[in-house]
This record gives structure tokens, C-alpha cells and sequence, in this order.
């Protein structure tokens, strides 16, 4: 573990070292690749200035409103669909013709009905997780075991009953896990949105520092997306494990 | 005097699959258990004592005949006939007091008293200090009586028990026969217990009805004469010798029978 550890930041280091040799020695232009010092300073100003944390907070904010807002309407659409047939049947034809839609593919209407602002951002988000959350809860409840079902039946449970407290909690794991999937969908989601459109946000510094010629910001948005979703993932698995303690013996 | 509480009446069950024959599963059984019995039915698997057991907790429809639970037919689940499976079916994500609870909860009953009733069955069943533990931390013995609590704290009229202990290890399964007699013996439940083993109908039943395979119908039933209160070391004693030779030699005769027309089909 100590030596995989070792390794990786041995490997890291190099690459770091053949980066900033291969700037300096003027292998490669700084016009197409500026040296790592260069994009650790302009880094810092970004985070002495407080400009990178506003960027990663209201991108961070856009993400977990509409991921959460798009939970919200396909878990429980899922369950339904799950458990009641003609609910599949209504709603399938249009999970078939939404899905192959990318979600920058959403953004000429979405500034049509919604301007430029944080809604717009949102209903991207929404537009582009709903569909696999709602496919991933569906996978889920029809994996949940109808032993169980039955034994809640037997002891008297209704149909409401058997939904909220065997189907849900027998479907958790894997929506939770689907939905760890669709968190790094959904990041994506919001940084086209505002490599296209917005004034704020992590898409938009990279952007900004394309526009103005200024590559080491474009690499520090970059490298900032990374560690936000890393963090972001660390935090999700955190979650998934609070809310599942009867998994945590499983394995 | 015995009052009758569940009925089999001239129950058929036709099983029809797609692209082949269809099977007979159960005809024409018809079977009065009274009020506080503990009965078995005893069979070689494929002799449709599950599925008749799945008839009486509301499963399955018959095809043909009923069932009829104080005098009223079973047309769907019916909770007043709890169910123990073979496989536990324990709600993974709920701790021991949780599955024990949850019959209770479905009735109403209000958190305080639910979980009062549910402790006391825990104690019941030996399983005190473990109410905070998940099924997927316990042994399959203890998983079983998780099980039984569950069933036992919704209080149901009668328990159905599709061979709970079979996939118990031997030690762990007369422990169990025991406790089984135990709580019987102390509550009057009535019992309709299935299982293919002769000694284990023999521990446990007041009568046994021998089931004739293919298609399952009652073949004798037998009233076990062996006193009462019973454990599981009965089988020491000479009456128990001398039933078991009766209950074997019918059982014989009916798979010897079985094996004779299954022969002659084929010639």
C-alpha cells in the first residue's frame, strides 16, 4: 500500500520534472504549453485573490442543485415505473428519444426559455443526470428480491408500504451507486454550460483564460475541476456509506 | 373438543408453462387442521407440499377446490397465516428489532409497544444483545429465528413453515426443534410444518399427513402418539423405534409405488 503509494508520487514527479525541462529547454513553446511553475503562480494568485474558490462554489452549487433536483423527480419516477407497468410504458418512449441527446445539445433552448443566469445552469444539469438516474433506479428496483416482497405481503403490508419501505431500501445500493456515476455526468454537464454561457464559474475561467491568451489559467480551471470532482466523489462515497450500514458487513 | 381452523377442500393445482406439458401438482387434497395442532406434511420434494403450504398463505390460487381459513376462503395474502421461509427472506437493510417490527408496523401498532412486543419475542427466541445487529452479521441458525420472531411478534393465527431448518446443519437444526417445541407448546399456535424428513415429523408433529408425489395428494395421515411436552431426544425412546417403522414402511411403499408406475409409464 505504502510502496503503491511511493510509486504513484515518484511517477507524478517525473512527469512534472520532464514537463517543466521540456518548457524550459524551449522543446515546446510556451504559447502551446506554459511550464508548471508559471501555472502554479498564476494558481496561487487565483487562490490569493479568492477568485478560484467564488469559481468552484457557484460551479459546485449549479452541480448539486440539479443533480438533486433531478434525483428528486427520477427516483421516485423510477420506483413507479418499477412496480407499475403502464408507467414504464408511458414514460419509455421518451427515456428512449432523451437519452441519446447530449445535454449541450439543450443549451440553445434552455437560454431561450431561461437567459444566461444560474436557472439555465441548473436545467442543463437536470437536463443531462435525470435520464441515467431514472435507468439506474429502474435497474435497481427490478433487482430487488421478490421474496422479500412477499414476505412484507405476509406480514400484512400494503402497496404503499412495499414501495417506501421494501422497494426503496432493497433498490439503495444500487441507486446510490448509479447516482455516484451520474455526479461525474453531471460536472460535465455544468462546464459546458458555462464554457458557452456564464460570467461565473469554472467552465467560465477557463474560457475567460482562453479569450485573454492566458493558458496557465486554463490549466489551473483544469486542474481545479479534477480536484473538485475527486473531492466531490470522496464525499459521495462518504454518503453512500452513511446511508447503507447494513452493505458495510458485506463485504 | 377440536375446532376446525384450516381447510383444504378438494384442493387441485394445475401448473401450465409455456411450449410444455402442463403439471398436475396437487389433486383433489382435501385436509382439516384444527385449532392449536401442530401438523406435518411430509414428502419427497416434487410431491407439491410447497406449493400447497403457498395456497394457504394466499400465494397461489388453486385451480380447482379451496381454502379456507375459520370457515372464510383465502383469495389473496392472507397475514393471518405467517409465513416462515426457508431462506429467512430477512430484510437485509433493517437490524434485528427492524425485522422483528415490521409485521407490527404494517398493523399500527405505535412505536413504544412495538417495540416492547418485539424485544419479548427477541428474548423468545434467544436472541437477546443482538437487536442492533444486521441478518448479514448472524449464522443461518440465528437468522432463522430472526425469522421466527418476525413471524411470531405479527401474531398471525397460524404459522406456516416451508422446511425452515433444512438448510441448518444437524446440531444446529435439533436446537432449533427444540425452541420450535418449546414456543409451540407455550403460545398454542397452530403449526403446519413441511418437511422431507421423517425423524423431523416425528419430533415435531401432532399429526403427519404423508403426501403421495406426482400428483400430490394426501396418501395417510398419521397421528403421532408420542407424549408430550416433546424435545428432540424422543428419538431415544422405543415408541419412537417402533412409529418410525410404521411411518417408514409407508413411506416406502409409496416411493417403491412411484418408482413401479414411473416404470411401467416407460415401457
Amino acid at each position: 500500500m505504502i510502496l503503491r503509494a511511493a510509486i504513484g508520487l515518484v511517477s507524478v514527479a517525473a512527469f512534472l520534472l520532464l514537463w517543466h525541462v521540456a518548457t524550459t529547454a524551449g522543446w515546446v513553446s510556451g504559447v502551446f504549453l506554459p511550464a508548471p511553475g508559471l501555472v502554479a503562480k498564476v494558481g496561487l494568485d487565483l487562490i490569493r485573490d479568492g477568485e478560484l474558490w467564488t469559481a468552484i462554489w457557484v460551479s459546485s452549487g449549479r452541480v448539486f442543485a440539479g443533480f438533486f433536483l433531478a434525483g428528486a423527480v427520477a427516483i421516485p419516477l423510477g420506483v413507479v415505473m418499477g412496480v407499475w407497468w403502464p408507467a414504464k410504458a408511458i414514460v419509455d418512449p421518451f427515456v428512449s428519444l432523451l437519452r441519446p441527446l447530449p445535454s449541450i445539445t439543450w443549451i440553445p433552448l434552455t437560454i431561450l426559455w431561461l437567459g444566461i443566469g444560474e436557472q439555465q445552469k441548473i436545467a442543463i444539469v437536470f437536463l443531462g443526470s435525470w435520464i441515467y438516474i431514472l435507468v439506474y433506479t429502474l435497474a435497481a428496483v427490478k433487482r430487488v428480491d421478490p421474496l422479500l416482497i412477499r414476505a412484507a405481503r405476509n406480514l400484512g403490508a400494503s402497496d404503499l408500504s412495499v414501495m417506501t419501505r421494501v422497494i426503496l431500501p432493497g433498490a439503495l445500493p444500487g441507486i446510490l451507486s448509479g447516482m455516484k456515476i451520474t455526479l461525474a455526468i453531471s460536472w460535465s454537464c455544468v462546464l459546458s454550460a458555462e464554457m458557452v454561457a456564464a460570467q461565473t464559474g469554472l467552465g467560465a475561467l477557463i474560457w475567460q483564460g482562453k479569450d485573454w491568451g492566458n493558458l496557465p489559467q486554463v490549466l489551473v480551471g483544469m486542474v481545479g475541476i479534477s480536484i473538485t470532482v475527486l473531492i466531490a466523489d470522496a464525499v459521495a462515497d462518504r454518503i453512500e456509506r452513511l446511508l447503507l450500514p447494513w452493505e458495510r458487513h458485506r463485504r | 373438543m377440536s375446532t376446525p381452523i384450516l381447510t383444504a377442500e378438494h384442493v387441485g393445482k394445475i401448473f401450465t408453462a409455456r411450449g410444455a406439458d402442463s403439471v398436475v401438482a396437487i389433486q383433489d387434497l382435501s385436509l382439516t387442521i384444527d385449532e392449536g395442532e401442530f401438523v406435518c406434511l411430509l414428502g419427497a420434494s416434487g410431491c407439491g407440499k410447497t406449493t400447497m403450504l403457498n395456497i394457504f398463505a394466499g400465494f397461489t390460487q388453486p385451480t380447482s377446490g379451496r381454502v379456507t381459513l375459520r370457515g372464510r376462503p383465502i383469495l389473496k395474502i392472507e397475514p393471518r397465516c405467517g409465513m416462515v421461509f426457508q431462506s429467512y427472506a430477512l430484510f437485509p437493510w433493517r437490524t434485528v428489532l427492524g425485522n422483528v417490527e415490521f409485521g407490527l408496523q404494517m398493523q399500527g401498532v405505535a412505536a413504544a409497544e412495538r417495540r416492547r412486543r418485539a424485544e419479548r419475542f427477541i428474548e423468545m427466541v434467544h436472541l437477546k444483545g443482538f437487536e442492533r445487529h444486521y441478518p448479514s452479521e448472524l449464522s443461518g441458525g440465528m437468522q432463522q429465528r430472526v425469522s421466527l420472531a418476525r413471524v411470531l411478534a405479527a401474531d398471525p393465527d397460524v404459522l406456516l413453515m416451508d422446511e425452515p431448518f433444512a438448510a441448518l446443519d444437524a446440531m444446529t437444526r435439533q436446537t432449533m426443534q427444540d425452541e420450535l417445541l418449546t414456543i409451540q407448546e407455550a403460545s398454542r399456535k397452530t403449526v403446519v410444518f413441511i418437511t422431507h424428513s421423517i425423524d423431523e415429523a416425528m419430533i415435531l408433529a401432532d399429526r403427519i399427513v404423508i403426501m403421495s408425489a406426482r400428483p400430490g395428494r394426501v396418501k395417510t395421515i398419521l397421528a403421532n402418539t408420542l407424549p408430550r411436552p416433546r424435545r428432540a431426544d424422543v428419538q431415544l425412546s422405543p415408541a419412537y423405534a417402533a412409529l418410525k417403522a410404521e411411518v417408514w414402511s409407508l413411506v416406502q411403499a409409496e416411493v417403491l409405488g412411484h418408482a413401479e408406475a414411473t416404470r411401467l409409464r416407460s415401457d
